[in-house]
């Protein structure tokens, strides 16, 4: 491979990275909090991709799509945790199920609303070109990507080191029990991280739509890659999604490159065997859940 | 009702099922309600597999899709490679590729409990299903494996509707006496000790992780017979009978039929496959009626249409 | 019977286990107590082999045990009962009594239904430590002290060597204890019995000899007389005792 080459498909595993890392860390972050592994992430993905294509639809503009997404998810999300997962409390493999149950409904009335064919979303304008970089063009928008990748990292990290949010979040993960005994609302804290999982969710859809498209079955691409990411770099952590999607982006990648024909296989053998000898991932820590 | 009345009824159901597409020709020559009930039979014996982990071992399998796949492929493959359409040959292979497979997959998961078992299952499926997508020279890749002939047994071709179904249905009896008798059986109990409170089945002197391990070849094996019968039915494998939307479905069935019977993963099948089969032709919205339903069963029904059954048997007797 | 030589076992830093060794003879009554935290119920836990010992080594009739996984050292003739109870809460009694009595045959002998003997034992298990009539009941709905019974009746039911009783008369009441009590004083006496309480009558009522485990180790060793007039053991409860660091 030439060295052109490498350069580039590094720059797409970096690229991949970010977007898997907006992808999983909502994902993470869930399952972190209230022992739930919330099996419509993929679903959640794919609603923010097609709820980014009517605005952009409707309003021309990738921007809004990229605020108004999230937060529709977000709302979707504030809105099922309490009516469906708070009746569960407790009982977590039968939380995960209900997942499965919304995830299917999702999915249906995705393919009602918008179709079944393959749609594209247009890289937004500003951002549709390509750059010069060693020895060839790579496209701005893949750049973009990086870029919007490590700042959302960076104010993710903010938020959750120094604001009140996160430090409840960060305890949360820790010892929700413990939190609520000392008082905390964590009904509140459970039903507002959950809609952060989903509008991060979300926001994957739409950035991961200009370069992927949009088409049936896209939901469970994405919720098999955020498991892969979380389950390898850590469940529960946010350092954990980082870690996952730091090494699941570029080993994808180019083991798409050298492999083509078996990738797939790879990137889960990789994880099963990451589950056998580290169950709670490269970065993670102990968790008891039952 | 005595025992013996209830063995006779038995008989007569079951009786009634093998017969089916003859005494239904007089109320519908399209076999359709044949063609579906066939394929529902075909996933009732998938359904009833799984509930051996998930009902019976309280093993939460996410990816028994695999082993269907694999049955289902191998199957198809065997009959193509091997040149010969004999049921023993074509069925011993799915049920020798399925056993394989489950024994590797289930020697990797049986160390692991709850929501990890569900990743790792479903994890190890996904490699199943990405090999059968990408092996193109093998399993056809993406397009899938056309041309799968229907058996022949002794002699005897099986390819007509009729003779396929009561293949499908005297199989899905078989196995139904199968995993009826082993639930009764020491064996059944054990794994019901272990779905309970391993610890004590450990303290008690029972090796449970050979107990877990033997489930999910058993179980393995029984999906891949239903693999290959869905492989002759269809006359076709596609890589999504090893994927997960597979696993989840038959996952749903388990759930909404009742978990831990033998009636509930059948009754289950019927259900699920009524949504999509039938329903699904007079409304748009059958996958979000099946995603509905299965919320409110989880939601207040957990037991499954046998538990709500049973409730109602209780309440009545009480009165 | 029971030999434990130089047993540790370490959590991180901190030594549950530092260095026990004790021997209890076969038939022999044994008592183990000391205060909360002493590393009773990890002794336990490491004699069952729940837990792997970090150092030291466990002999049950003269052959080493250390390695062994529970179930092994359950078909070997040990069996426990454990401080909280543990049973199969939605199965009847006679059915969690009838897995434990099954265990021995093993559970891959075939498609016909498990024997009558299995249940006619199990029944004849139930009435021995006073459930007659219960035979029925799920377990999740006896009281306490009933599941305490069933317990009993469950780690019996493996016709143990060796019993380790842990805390058997853990939140009963008077009447209840005193019959847990008499049951396991009527128990034959070839069985070798180990067991942690914090209720003393109960110790001396039950106990041949007494060990008495502080942060980690025995510190004394006697007969049920001779650990009552024992002033370490008195410094140990009284908190008076200096840790030997």
């Amino acid at each position: 491979m030439s060295p052109e080459l490498l350069f580039q498909q590094a720059l797409n595993g970096l690229s991949f990275g970010a977007l898997l890392f907006i992808l999983a860390a909502g994902l993470s972050l869930v399952f972190g909090m209230m022992d739930v592994v919330n099996l419509a992430h993929g679903a959640f993905y794919m609603l923010g991709a097609y709820v980014a294509l009517s605005v952009v639809q409707l309003t021309g503009s990738f921007w809004l799509a990229l605020v108004a997404a999230p937060i529709a998810l977000g709302a979707l999300g504030l809105l099922l945790e309490p009516l469906l997962l708070r009746r569960l409390r407790g009982r977590h493999l039968d939380q995960v199920l209900l997942t499965i149950g919304v995830s299917l409904v999702i999915v249906d009335q995705i393919g009602l609303l918008w179709g079944r064919e393959v749609r594209s979303l247009p890289f937004p304008p500003g951002l549709d070109g390509s750059v010069a970089l060693i020895g060839g063009v790579y496209p701005v928008y893949r750049l973009f990507v990086i870029v919007f990748g490590i700042a959302l990292a960076a104010a993710i990290a903010v938020i959750y080191r120094r604001t009140k949010l996160g430090m409840l979040i960060r305890a949360g993960v820790e010892d929700a029990e413990m939190l609520g005994a000392l008082g905390v609302n964590t009904d509140r804290l459970f039903a507002i991280t959950f809609a952060v999982g989903a509008a991060l969710a979300g926001l994957a859809g739409v950035i991961a739509a200009p370069v992927f498209g949009l088409q049936p079955g896209m939901d469970v691409d994405a919720l098999l890659y955020s498991l892969v990411v979380v389950v390898v770099g850590g469940l529960g952590t946010l350092g954990g999604a980082v870690a996952g999607s730091v090494l699941v982006g570029p080993v994808d990648t180019f083991g798409k490159v050298l492999f083509q024909e078996f990738a797939l296989a790879v990137i889960f053998a990789i994880v099963a065997l990451v589950l056998l000898f580290k169950p709670t991932g490269l970065l993670g820590r102990i968790r008891i859940a039952r | 009702m005595s025992s013996a009345v209830r063995w006779l009824a038995v008989a007569a159901v079951a009786i009634g099922l093998v017969a089916f597409p003859y005494w239904s020709a007089a109320w519908e020559s399209s076999r359709f309600a044949t063609t579906v009930l066939r394929d529902m039979l075909v996933f009732a014996i998938f359904a009833l597999s799984l509930d051996i982990l998930v009902g019976h071992a309280g093993l939460p399998s996410l990816g028994h899709a695999a082993f269907f796949g694999g049955g289902a492929y191998a199957a198809g493959i065997a009959s193509q490679r091997l040149g010969t359409d004999q049921l023993p040959v074509t069925l011993g292979a799915a049920v020798l590729v399925a056993g394989v497979l489950a024994l590797v997959i289930g020697m990797l998961v049986v160390r692991s409990e709850g929501i990890f078992f569900l990743m790792l299952t479903l994890a190890l499926a996904q490699i199943v299903f990405a090999i059968a997508f990408q092996w193109t020279a093998v399993t056809g890749g993406s397009n899938g494996l056309a041309g799968v002939s229907r058996p022949t047994l002794m002699g005897t071709d099986l390819s007509a509707p009729d003779r396929m179904y009561v293949l499908v249905a005297l199989t899905f009896l078989g196995v139904c006496l199968l995993v009826w008798s082993l639930m009764r059986s020491p064996y059944g109990r054990a794994l019901t000790g272990v779905r309970e409170n391993e610890r004590r089945m450990r303290a008690l002197g029972y090796d449970t992780a050979r107990l877990k391990l033997s489930a999910f070849v058993v179980a393995g094996m029984i999906a891949g017979v239903a693999g290959a019968l869905s492989a002759y039915s269809q006359r076709f494998v596609s890589p999504g009978d090893a994927g997960i939307g597979t696993s989840v479905q038959a996952f749903v069935m388990v759930l909404i039929g009742g978990a831990g019977t033998i009636l509930g993963p059948v009754l289950g099948a019927g259900v699920v496959m009524y949504i999509q089969r039938v329903l699904s032709s007079a409304i748009p919205v059958s996958e979000t009626v099946l995603g509905l339903v299965f919320i409110v069963f989880v939601l207040l029904a957990r037991e499954g249409i046998v538990g709500l059954g049973r409730a109602a048997y209780a309440r009545a007797r009480a009165r | 019977m029971i030999e434990i030589r130089d047993l540790r076992r370490s959590f991180g830093g901190v030594k549950a286990l530092d260095g026990v060794t004790l021997t209890v003879r076969g038939g022999e009554r044994r008592a183990v107590i000391g205060p909360n935290g002493a590393g009773k119920t990890t002794l336990f836990n490491v004699l069952t082999g729940e837990l792997p010992p970090t150092g030291g080594d466990v002999r049950l009739a003269g052959a080493q045990i250390t390695r062994l996984r529970p179930w092994q050292r359950a078909r070997l003739g040990l069996a426990r009962v454990y401080q909280r109870t543990e049973l199969f809460a939605p199965l009847s009694a006679r059915e969690n009594v009838a897995l434990a009595v099954a265990a021995r045959a093993g559970p891959y002998r075939g498609f016909r239904a498990p024997p009558r003997s299995e249940y006619t034992a199990a029944d004849a298990l139930l009435e021995r430590v006073g459930l007659a009539g219960r035979e029925n009941a799920a377990a999740r709905i006896l009281s306490h002290g009933e599941r305490r019974q069933l317990e009993l009746a469950v780690a019996l039911a493996q016709r143990p060597r060796v019993l380790l009783l842990d805390e058997p008369t853990a939140g009963m009441s008077p009447a209840e204890t005193a019959r847990i009590t008499e049951l396991i004083s009527g128990l034959d006496r070839a069985l070798t019995i180990l067991i942690v309480e914090h209720d003393m009558d109960v110790v001396f009522r039950l106990a041949d000899r007494v060990s008495v485990l502080h942060e980690g180790r025995v510190i004394a060793d006697g007969t049920v007389s001779e650990i009552r007039g024992d002033v370490r053991v008195h410094d140990v409860y009284l908190g008076k005792a200096v840790s030997v660091a």
